[in-house]
């Protein structure tokens, strides 16, 4: 080798090896995230995320899992999800079977679609009972080829009939059943949807209405004037869907008439089933906001010229009367469909969305809450942003809860009794509407401004992007939870946390080698 | 490795060309929805995110929300990465700036859902980061000579190899 060709050759390796070790610093990370965001092919929810005991004392679910890495919470005195069923025996006051089906559905005459449907229609039957009624319902999976479940959106029922796959029990494939049994215990619209790739059961119509009647009316809740309207008014329930561009009201297009006489009230229970926020408001007279997410508003004043915002999962049940003068009151579900209340010929003149929201921090009057917030033992921060990386090896901008992407997200271990407050903080540049199953959580604030109102108590809240809402609610439902964004697309993308009781444990899986998807 | 890296930097360029073009085909989709008298809110916006559009233009908003998150960065690290075997003088320079510029146009895409001035500025990006992935493969063609008149490694390694 002659000089020329060493000095040649020396900066050409150099130059090959700089390149190579500057390729490697990009690829070498890159696959390192990549390879650590894939999910195994099974796991359980128990081993997923970091503890987040919040302010409490420790508990020994929390020591558990440090000292092994992952693992159930709890030692000895573990229970099983499974276990954490209906305390009440005997015969069921309400007794019903829901059989779903993949079937084709035409909307309206010539727009058919494929769809899931219960007992033959989307969405399916109203499901109605009694408070306190004991409710046994019989799941029928006829035909929806992934299995499906049914989960009680918005009732605090045991955990075992919680409805997740994966978590609270297995999918039902095709051909299967599965029995739900629980008390009714709060009056109020609820509903009911899979939570088995319910991202998509959703969409495609498996779901329906749950109304619980209160036993005794309650007038000294809503006032005397409210619980002399209420006495003969026409009840309404009234499942919003979005099917393409078609927007749909308990599976019909275009305008619903609920005939009622003039000054004849009637209560639509709006229930937004669909993805996004869903602004509702009356043309043609006021109206009362009677409930939000199933509990009622103490002394629901009239309210004119203003909309209410359902949030995805949420339902509002609005009080209309049918004005005097022989007109319709027209309840506007986001300007493609309406409930017409009104005598049978009369019709309303639409309006456009009201410019004023109506804000239930201060809708109503204050009540008690029924929990001590400033007495909490527990609190806990749920913060959503945003940021570049990959869930189970997608790429993509992801979903965070306090910084950190699925499934390494918090779960937040709870005692049974505890008063717990958790602060959700949306700084995703996205709303979200949080939904936490199997309790009722009260508003305390939002962006530091109190709530002065009736005790605003949600199962589905509205966080746009930006704010801060202060909640609180009581640990007394044990089990394992979920804690998700109901924008169901954001949870497959990992907007999914969850709320356990020490020494939960489940037999149930989830991952790609098991039949189980919930979100 | 030249080549990959010009149409690396090509196909880059192309990309902002099909994001704008989705984009406008899917606005005026949404126009011509609602002069039909669609009605468009947050609940039928995000049940078309969800797969079930109101309209078939709205594919577009899909389109670019993957391309641009998705694609779009994996074809600027790609870029970076072709740019260290390309042998062209400053090649990594340029291609960190697309992938700065790709980073940036994402984050002024999302902030554009809230703050709209931001979106704004995605629409300026876009021109800028199009006119410098189109740069970025140029010169490597209008350097080539340069390039080759150097002692090049391609040439040192024959040598050293025969």
């Amino acid at each position: 080798m002659s000089p020329t060709t060493a000095r040649a050759v020396r900066p050409a390796l150099v130059r090959r090896v700089v390149a190579c070790a500057a390729a490697a610093a990009v690829v070498v990370p890159v696959a390192l995230f990549w390879n650590a965001s894939r999910l195994p092919a099974q796991y359980s929810i128990t081993q997923m995320g970091s503890v987040e005991p919040g302010s409490g004392p420790r508990l020994p679910g929390q020591l558990a899992h440090e000292a092994h890495g992952h693992g159930t919470a709890g030692g000895a005195g573990t229970i099983s999800v499974a276990n954490l069923v209906e305390d009440r025996s005997g015969p069921a006051d309400v007794s019903v079977t829901l059989t779903a089906r993949s079937e084709r559905v035409e909307l309206t005459p010539g727009v058919e679609i494929d769809a899931y449907t219960v007992n033959g229609t989307t969405p399916g039957p109203t499901l109605r009972a009694t408070q306190g009624d004991l409710v046994e319902v019989t799941f029928v999976n006829e035909s929806v080829p992934d299995g499906a479940t049914l989960h009680w959106h918005g009732m605090d029922v045991p955990n075992s009939a919680d409805g997740v796959a994966g978590v609270t029990q297995d999918a039902v494939p095709a051909g299967g059943t599965f029995t739900y049994r629980f008390v009714a215990e709060d009056a109020g619209t609820y509903w009911y949807h899979s939570h088995q790739v319910s991202h998509q059961q959703v969409r495609k119509g498996l779901l329906g209405a749950v109304v619980v009647e209160p036993a005794p009316a309650a007038p000294e809740v809503v006032g005397p004037e409210v619980a002399e309207l209420l006495r003969d008014a026409v009840d309404v329930p009234a499942v919003v869907h979005q099917f393409g561009a078609h927007r749909t009201v308990q599976g019909a297009t275009g305008d619903t008439a609920v005939e009622v006489a003039p000054g004849q009230a009637a209560r639509v229970r709006v229930v937004n089933s669909d993805n996004g926020a869903l602004p509702v408001w009356v043309s043609g007279a006021p109206f009362r906001l009677l409930a939000i997410d199933g509990t009622d508003v103490h002394a629901p004043t009239e309210v004119r010229d203003q909309a209410v915002l359902v949030p995805a999962g949420g339902r509002a049940d609005l009080l209309v009367v049918a004005p005097d003068d022989g007109t319709a009151a027209r309840v506007e579900l986001g300007g493609s469909a309406a409930v017409v209340v009104g005598p049978a010929d009369a019709r309303g003149e639409p309006t456009r969305r009201p410019a004023v929201t109506l804000d239930p921090l201060d809708y109503g009057d204050p009540a008690s809450l029924g929990l001590d917030p400033s007495a909490a033992t527990r609190t806990f921060e749920y913060t959503i942003g945003r940021r570049p990386g990959f869930v189970d090896g997608h790429p993509g901008m992801q979903w965070t809860i306090n910084g950190r992407t699925f499934p390494d997200v918090p779960m937040f271990l709870v005692r049974e009794g505890d008063v717990v407050r958790m602060t959700i903080d949306n700084r995703s540049g996205e709303a979200h509407p949080m939904h936490l199953h199997g309790h009722h959580v009260v508003v305390l604030s939002r962006d530091g401004l109190a709530a002065t109102g009736s005790p605003w108590w949600v199962d589905s809240l509205e966080v746009g992007q930006g704010e801060r809402y202060e909640v609180a609610f009581v640990a007394d439902n044990p089990g394992i939870w979920m804690d998700h964004c109901h924008n169901l697309p954001h949870a497959t993308e990992g907007l999914v946390a969850h709320l356990m009781y020490e020494g939960t444990t489940t037999p149930y899986l989830l991952g790609k080698a098991t039949v189980n998807q919930p979100e | 490795m030249r080549q990959v890296f010009r149409t690396l930097a090509y196909v880059i360029a192309v990309g902002v060309i099909f994001q704008a073009a989705v984009m406008v085909y899917a606005v005026a989709g949404l126009g011509i929805y609602i002069e039909e008298g669609g009605v468009v809110d947050a609940a039928a916006m995000e049940q078309a995110q969800a797969g079930q559009p109101m309209f078939p233009e709205e594919i577009g908003f899909m389109l670019h929300g993957m391309n641009g998150m998705m694609v779009m960065p994996v074809l600027a690290l790609l870029l970076l990465i072709a740019s260290f075997f390309s042998r062209v003088r400053g090649a990594w320079k340029w291609a960190l700036g697309v992938l700065v510029l790709v980073a940036l146009q994402i984050v002024l895409g999302l902030a554009g859902h809230s703050v709209s001035f931001l979106g704004a500025l995605h629409g300026v990006n876009a021109l800028i980061l199009f006119s410098v992935a189109l740069y970025t493969g140029w010169r490597v063609a209008s350097r080539g000579r340069a390039t080759r008149e150097e002692p090049v490694g391609s040439s040192a390694g024959e040598r050293l190899s025969s």
